[in-house]
């Protein structure tokens, strides 16, 4: 069965969520630790923000991407000359809508996780001549990573599946920016059934993957919480 | 030595706080909120003053006039937080090696420091696999092995059940000074911990310091009516001062019952509160003929472990008289039914009245 049929998509869009599940790590787990640590208005402010792409419509959220990062606005036109990086219609545009559609999943979990962490312990930390960069990977990350690990689960499993965000943004060009939600929709608009099936029970496998690990980990993670109180 | 000369607003709280600690276990008391922790935060550099001093051994640690803020990480403070903040991911060794590790021979170090605070076996268990006076040893030895200046005790016991609390108290202390020297502040609020292990006491109001002294005398001599409070004490008296002579001073309660007290330094205006600790007061069933020997009626009383809590009326005044047991059998079986207290005079405070 396989004879014929183009797996493109599905390497693409593990490609593009790894990738932006990678950058949603570096870039949300240190505001996922400012928000667990402060309690004002710029939190507020900040956490509000990081909840839009959870609840706008992904169409709407593509749509300020592309105003955002298009080749006429002022970031993407620097992206363009300085990186040669072009944002729309390209496979970095996917990256890019995957990345904010899903890094809030990441930054919540960990921050909630992040919480979790008595203040005093990183005060000892710190007392006994620890730097903040240090205590985030001996003490922080250790701590937290149950949490921080259903986030990125999280995370993946929803750039994986960005429909609307991506279309808008890198649209579907064949063999080049078409992700696995997009060739079903493709597949199905052709007529192509077989197709069709097969691709949408190769996603719903790596889903199922994806939530009995998720599931698996939370087990763990209550086990692991009445251990440490 | 430590001087300490800062002040912290935070919203609605100020502390202002001035004090120097030699090499002495240095208690602070107070109730919570009185700024105890706020305190021992801003000389850990966990908190930043609003303005002031801190000085370690001749070394600025915060000068706001100088804008000096030296981090927490620099400036070799042992802190013993209240519930120990042991890092839960760590074993016992790895949890004290924490602030070593950057050294060459931390492991001798370490090992030395586990056989010292006697947590030889348990090098491998994670801290919730320890007792409670366990879990405080480790956040001991964690400390004390980076060999700070100062050591800040925040409620060491508080977490401990108090049967335990009184069999480790000593031992904490011994072990304390077996491996440490230099200036200790211990932070409770209670004040008969602090008696038992501190030299000098000093007790917060509201983030103001109200004394600062010896611990005989906050306990002997309060300042204010809230540091007798603190100190047990559960029997007051308004009164004012009708006669000073010879040394001695003429007291008049407002119900008319008249006192002697030796003349004391701390005499600010006529209007006073007398104090008396309750086991400083004799019931007695003959008048001995004793200065400030009054008669009294029995109200009730209450069965402590170690002492019957007595409540008299006296001169429409009421009392509590802690009496010992013993004491308390001879005087049941004394056949008269006249009850008399003496308030012994050298035992009488005055206080400003509230």
């Amino acid at each position: 069965m396989a004879h014929g049929i183009n797996l493109f998509p599905l390497f693409l869009s593990l490609k593009v969520a790894g990738t932006a599940t990678v950058i949603a790590i570096i870039a949300g787990l240190p505001i996922a630790y400012y928000l667990s640590r402060s309690n004002n208005k710029l939190t507020d402010a900040i956490d509000t923000l990081l909840t839009l792409p959870i609840v706008l419509p992904p169409t709407v959220l593509g749509y300020y991407l592309l105003v955002a990062f298009g080749r006429s606005s002022t970031i993407g036109a620097y992206l363009e000359e300085t990186f040669n990086i072009m944002i729309v219609f390209t496979p970095a545009g996917a990256v890019m809508a995957a990345s904010i559609a899903a890094a809030p999943f990441l930054i919540k979990s960990a921050r909630s996780a992040f919480s979790e962490i008595e203040g005093d312990i990183i005060n000892a930390a710190k007392l006994l001549g620890r730097t903040n960069v240090n205590i985030f990977f001996t003490v922080l990350i250790p701590l937290a990573w149950r949490g921080i690990l259903s986030g990125v689960i999280l995370t993946f499993a929803r750039a994986l599946g960005d429909f609307g965000t991506t279309l808008m943004v890198s649209g579907s060009i064949p063999n080049y920016t078409t992700t696995m939600p997009i060739a079903i929709y493709d597949a199905l608009q052709a007529g192509d059934k077989p197709l069709t099936n097969v691709l949408v029970l190769i996603m719903t496998g790596v889903a199922v993957i994806c939530l009995f690990s998720l599931n698996r980990l939370e087990k763990k993670m209550g086990k692991g919480r009445k251990k440490i109180a | 030595m430590l001087e300490v000369q800062i002040e912290k607003s935070l919203h609605s709280f100020h502390l202002t706080s001035s004090f120097s600690v030699g090499n002495e276990i240095f208690g602070i008391i107070g109730p919570s909120g009185c700024g105890k922790s706020m305190t021992l935060q801003c000389i850990a550099g966990l908190q930043t003053p609003s303005s002031g001093k801190i000085i370690l051994n001749e070394r600025t640690l915060f000068d706001s006039n100088n804008k000096v803020n030296v981090s927490p990480q620099s400036r070799k403070i042992g802190y013993v937080f209240q519930n120990y903040a042991l890092f839960p991911h760590l074993t016992v060794e790895k949890n004290i090696s924490f602030g070593i590790r950057h050294l060459p021979a931390y492991k001798d170090q370490v090992h030395e420091m586990i056989k010292r605070v006697k947590l030889t076996g348990l090098e491998n268990r994670f801290p919730h696999e320890l007792s409670g006076g366990q879990q405080q040893r480790v956040a001991l030895a964690r400390t004390l092995v980076t060999k700070p200046e100062l050591l800040l005790l925040d409620e060491p016991f508080s977490a401990l059940d108090p049967h335990i609390k009184s069999q480790l108290e000593q031992g904490l202390i011994d072990m304390i000074h077996e491996n440490y020297q230099g200036a200790i502040l211990y932070i409770t609020h209670n004040l008969e911990e602090a008696y038992k292990l501190c030299n000098r006491i000093l007790v917060y109001e509201n983030g103001k310091v109200v004394q600062v002294g010896g611990k005989e005398e906050v306990v002997n001599n309060p300042a204010n009516i809230t540091v007798a409070k603190i100190a047990g004490c559960t029997n007051f008296l308004p009164v004012h001062v009708t006669k000073q002579s010879e040394g001695k001073l003429q007291l008049l309660s407002q119900n008319g019952m008249e006192l002697v007290i030796p003349e004391t330094i701390r005499l600010g205006n006529q209007q006073m509160i007398a104090g008396v600790h309750s086991y400083r007061l004799k019931l007695e069933k003959n008048p001995t003929g004793k200065m400030n020997t009054l008669p009294c009626q029995i109200k009730g009383m209450v069965q402590g472990i170690t002492f019957m809590a007595v409540q008299v009326i006296c001169k429409g005044h009421q009392l509590e008289i802690k009496v010992p047991y013993d004491e308390w059998e001879k005087l049941k079986a004394e056949t008269s039914s006249e009850w008399y207290v003496h308030i012994p005079a050298e035992h009488l405070f005055l206080v400003p009245a509230a």
